[in-house]
C-alpha cells in the first residue's frame, strides 16, 4: 500500500517521524515536494475561499498526491492533551478535504487523547494498512527515537525570536524563505522550540486561564520568557491571514511584551514579495539602531507631536 | 456593583427581567449600530472576529453609563469564544477601565465550587429571598421562551400575512414595550398579550411563499445586528424563515450536555457529513440544513463572522448538503465592513433562483 505524505501542516516538522513509522509498518510512502506555485493553485481552486492559508496549501498537496498513492494521510486531530487542542481546522480537516476534492480516498484515523492518544492513532493507522499491533508498537517506538526538524540560526548579533505555527515556520515557499530573508539582514532567529516546556508553562501560568490551544501556550510562554531573561533583541510573529489562533495569540504576547519591537508579519495566497521585504528590512534596521544606540529611544521624539517640526 | 451584559439579542431581555427580579443595579446595553461596532473595533485586535468587537463596543458604551462588572459566559474551545474574557479583560486594563467580569464557565472547566462561588458573586449582590431569587430566574427563562417564540411565530406569518407588514410591526412594537417594563411579571403579561395579537394577524394560507432556514455561527444568530438585521429584510420580501439557533435553545443544549442527551436530533441528521465535534456550532449548521430540508424548507442562508473557523468547516461540508440533499446554501460571512447593499444583492438574488425553482417544480 502505498502512503501520501502531503508536505504541509504538521506534517512538516514531524516529516521524518511519519516517514520511519510508514515504513517500519511494511507500506510505501509517496511524498509531496515541496511547496510551489502548482500546489499552492491547486490548493486555492479546490479548498474553501475563507479557509487560511495553510490549510489551503494542505488541500494542494492533497490533490497533488491524489492520483500517486493508495491512500493519503490526513488525521483527524481533536484532543492533543487534556484540554488542549490545536484548531478546529485540525478537528474537520479529513470533512473538508473529502468535500473539496473528490475522490479522494484518505487515512483519517482519530487522534484523541481522551481515547488513547498517539497510540491508538497508530494501531488504527496500522490496520489500515495492513500490519498488526506488534508491529505498529515497534514502529511507532522506531518512529519517536526521530527528532523533529528544528528551524533556529544563530550566530548573530542580532535575534529575535521567530513565532508562529510550525507549519507556517517550515514551509519555505508559503513564508517567502524568512529566515534566510533575516539571516541575509544580519539577523539570528531563535524558535520556540529552544524553550523549555517547564519554562514555557510558567509564563502561561501568569494567564487568566491557560489558552486551550496548544500552540498558543507554548508560543506565548516561550515568547514571554525569552523576553523576559533576555536572550532576543525582538520578536517576528509569522501568521496566516484570518488565522484565529493567531489573532489572539498575537496580541497576549504584545501586551505582554508592553513597547518591546514586535512585528507581526501576515502571509496568504496573494503576499507579495517586495512588501513583506521593505517591512523586514525596516524592522531590521530598527533592531540594528537600537542595538548600537543602547536601546534608548529618543527622549524629543515622545515629547514633540507629531506635524510639529520634529524633524 | 453595577452590572451589565453584551448585547445579545433576546438574551439581553431575559438579563433585564433577572436583574429586575434581583433588585440589583444594571445597565443593558442599547441596540447595536455602526458606532458602538467602530467603539469596539478601535481597541479589538484586528483580525478577531466581529462578536468580539461588538461585545467590546458593548461594554465600553456601558462602562461609560456606570457599568462595573460584566456578566459573560465562557467556554473551553476549541473556538476563539473561549478566549474572549481574557482577551477583553486584557485590553480594558489597558484601557485603565475599571471593569470586572463574572464568566460563569462549565462546571468540567473551573469546578463545580468555583461557579457557585461566580454565581454567588451576583446573587450576593441581591438583598432579595431566596425565593425571590428563583422566581427572578423563573420570570427570566419564561420571558426569554416567550420572546423566542414571539420572535419565531412572526417570522413564519410574515409568509402568510394578509396585510403586509403586520408581523414585522407587531415584533417591533413588542420589543419596543418589554423593554420599558421593570417587572418580570409585567414583561410576562406583555409578552403574552403580544402572543395573542400574533396569533389574531390575518394570513392567507394558501399562499406558498419561499422558506428559508437560516444557520450559523450562534452570535450571528441571536444578535440582529450581527446579521444586518436579515430576519427582518426576509419579513420585508414575504419569505419564511426559521432558525435553530436561539438563547433558549443554547440554555438547553448547555443543561442537557452532561448526560449527553442534548441535540439527539442534531447528532443524527449531520453524522454522516460532519462526524465529530469541530467547536462553535458547526454542527448545528450542517444538521439544520439536513433537518430543515426534510421539513420542506427551500433553501439555507448560512451567516457567520468573518473568519470564523467552525463556520468555515461548515461551508465546506455545506456544499456537500447542496449536492446530496438538494438543499440550496448560500454562505455569508460578515465584518465590520460588510456593505448592505451588497449583501441585499446577494440575498435577493438567492431568493429569485429559490422562487424561480419553485414555479418551475424540480430540478437544480
Amino acid at each position: 500500500m502505498v502512503v501520501g505524505i502531503p508536505g504541509a501542516l504538521l506534517f512538516l516538522k514531524y516529516r521524518r517521524f511519519v516517514e520511519t513509522f510508514f515504513l517500519e509498518l511494511g507500506a510505501e510512502i509517496a511524498a509531496s515536494p515541496q511547496t510551489n506555485k502548482k500546489i499552492l493553485d491547486e490548493g486555492v481552486k479546490y479548498c474553501v475561499d475563507d479557509a487560511c492559508l495553510p490549510v489551503k496549501v494542505f488541500h494542494g498537496h492533497a490533490a497533488w498526491l491524489k492520483d500517486r498513492c493508495d491512500c493519503i494521510l490526513a488525521p483527524r486531530i481533536l484532543h492533543i492533551e487534556k484540554k488542549e487542542y490545536i484548531c478546529p481546522m485540525f478537528c474537520g480537516l479529513p470533512d473538508m478535504l473529502r468535500e473539496s476534492i473528490p475522490g479522494l480516498r484518505l487515512l483519517d484515523a482519530i487522534y484523541d487523547s481522551r481515547r488513547g492518544g498517539l497510540k491508538k492513532w497508530a494501531y488504527e493507522t496500522a490496520k489500515i494498512v495492513g500490519a498488526d499491533k506488534r508491529r505498529a508498537d515497534r514502529a511507532l517506538r522506531a518512529a519517536l527515537e526521530k527528532a523533529p526538524e528544528s528551524a533556529a540560526s544563530a550566530g548573530r548579533a542580532v535575534r529575535v525570536a521567530l513565532i508562529g505555527h510550525d507549519y507556517n515556520i517550515f514551509d519555505r515557499f508559503a513564508n517567502m524563505d524568512v529566515i534566510k530573508k533575516l539571516g541575509a539582514l544580519g539577523i539570528g532567529t531563535v524558535s520556540a522550540d529552544e524553550v523549555s516546556d517547564a519554562d514555557a508553562a510558567k509564563e502561561t501560568g501568569t494567564l487568566m486561564k491557560r489558552p486551550f490551544w496548544h500552540f498558543a501556550a507554548k508560543h506565548y510562554g516561550a515568547c514571554v520568557h525569552l523576553y523576559k531573561s533576555g536572550l532576543i533583541d525582538g520578536v517576528v510573529y509569522l501568521s496566516a491571514f484570518c488565522c484565529g489562533v493567531d489573532s489572539v495569540t498575537a496580541d497576549l504576547i504584545r501586551d505582554a511584551l508592553g513597547g518591546f519591537p514586535m512585528m507581526v508579519l501576515k502571509i496568504d495566497e496573494h503576499t507579495g514579495e517586495a512588501g513583506f521585504d521593505t517591512r523586514l528590512e525596516a524592522f531590521a534596521d530598527m533592531l540594528h539602531r537600537r542595538k548600537t544606540s543602547g536601546n534608548n529611544r529618543s527622549e524629543v521624539r515622545d515629547c514633540v507631536p507629531c506635524g510639529e517640526g520634529a524633524f | 456593583m453595577v452590572i451589565t451584559v453584551p448585547r445579545f439579542g433576546t438574551a439581553c431581555l431575559a438579563a433585564k427581567v433577572l436583574f429586575d427580579g434581583l433588585r440589583i443595579p444594571y445597565v443593558i446595553p442599547e441596540k447595536l449600530n455602526n458606532e458602538t461596532i467602530k467603539a469596539g473595533c478601535l481597541v479589538s485586535p484586528e483580525e478577531i472576529c466581529l462578536p468580539f468587537k461588538a461585545m467590546m463596543g458593548s461594554i465600553l458604551e456601558c462602562s461609560e453609563k456606570g457599568a462595573d462588572t460584566v456578566l459573560i459566559t465562557g467556554s473551553c474551545g476549541p473556538c476563539r469564544f473561549g478566549e474572549y474574557p481574557e482577551l477583553s479583560q486584557k485590553l480594558l486594563k489597558s484601557l485603565k477601565k475599571d471593569v470586572g467580569m463574572i464568566v460563569i464557565d462549565s462546571p468540567s472547566a473551573i469546578g463545580a465550587r468555583e461557579l457557585l462561588r461566580r454565581i454567588r458573586a451576583l446573587t450576593g449582590q441581591s438583598g432579595r429571598s431566596g425565593f425571590a431569587k428563583v422566581r427572578a430566574l423563573a420570570d427570566s427563562l419564561r420571558a426569554l421562551s416567550l420572546a423566542d417564540g414571539i420572535a419565531a411565530g412572526a417570522r413564519i406569518a410574515a409568509g402568510y400575512e394578509i396585510e403586509k407588514g403586520a408581523a414585522k410591526k407587531l415584533l417591533r412594537e413588542c420589543e419596543k414595550e418589554v423593554f420599558r417594563l421593570t417587572e418580570g411579571a409585567a414583561v410576562i403579561k406583555a409578552l403574552k398579550s403580544c402572543r395573542r395579537k400574533l396569533r389574531a394577524i390575518k394570513t392567507d394560507p394558501s399562499k406558498d411563499p419561499v422558506k428559508i432556514a437560516l444557520a450559523g455561527e450562534i452570535y450571528s444568530m441571536i444578535e440582529p445586528f450581527a446579521n444586518l438585521y436579515i430576519e427582518e429584510k426576509l419579513m420585508d420580501r414575504g419569505v419564511c424563515s426559521k432558525r435553530l439557533i436561539t438563547p433558549g435553545w443554547w440554555l438547553k443544549d448547555l443543561a442537557l450536555k452532561p448526560l449527553g442527551l442534548n441535540s439527539l436530533k442534531i447528532k443524527r441528521a449531520c453524522g454522516k457529513y460532519l462526524p465529530s465535534r469541530v467547536g462553535g456550532h458547526a454542527k448545528e449548521t450542517v444538521a439544520h440544513a439536513v433537518i430543515s430540508r426534510k421539513e420542506g424548507f427551500d433553501g439555507v442562508i448560512q451567516i457567520y463572522p468573518l473568519g470564523c473557523m467552525p463556520e468555515i468547516i461548515a461551508k465546506s461540508v455545506l456544499s456537500a448538503v447542496q449536492e446530496e440533499e438538494g438543499m440550496p446554501v448560500l454562505s455569508l460571512a460578515i465584518d465590520e465592513m460588510t456593505g448592505e447593499a451588497g449583501y441585499e444583492t446577494r440575498i435577493d438574488a438567492f431568493l429569485d433562483m429559490l422562487e424561480a425553482k419553485k414555479k418551475r417544480g424540480a430540478g437544480f
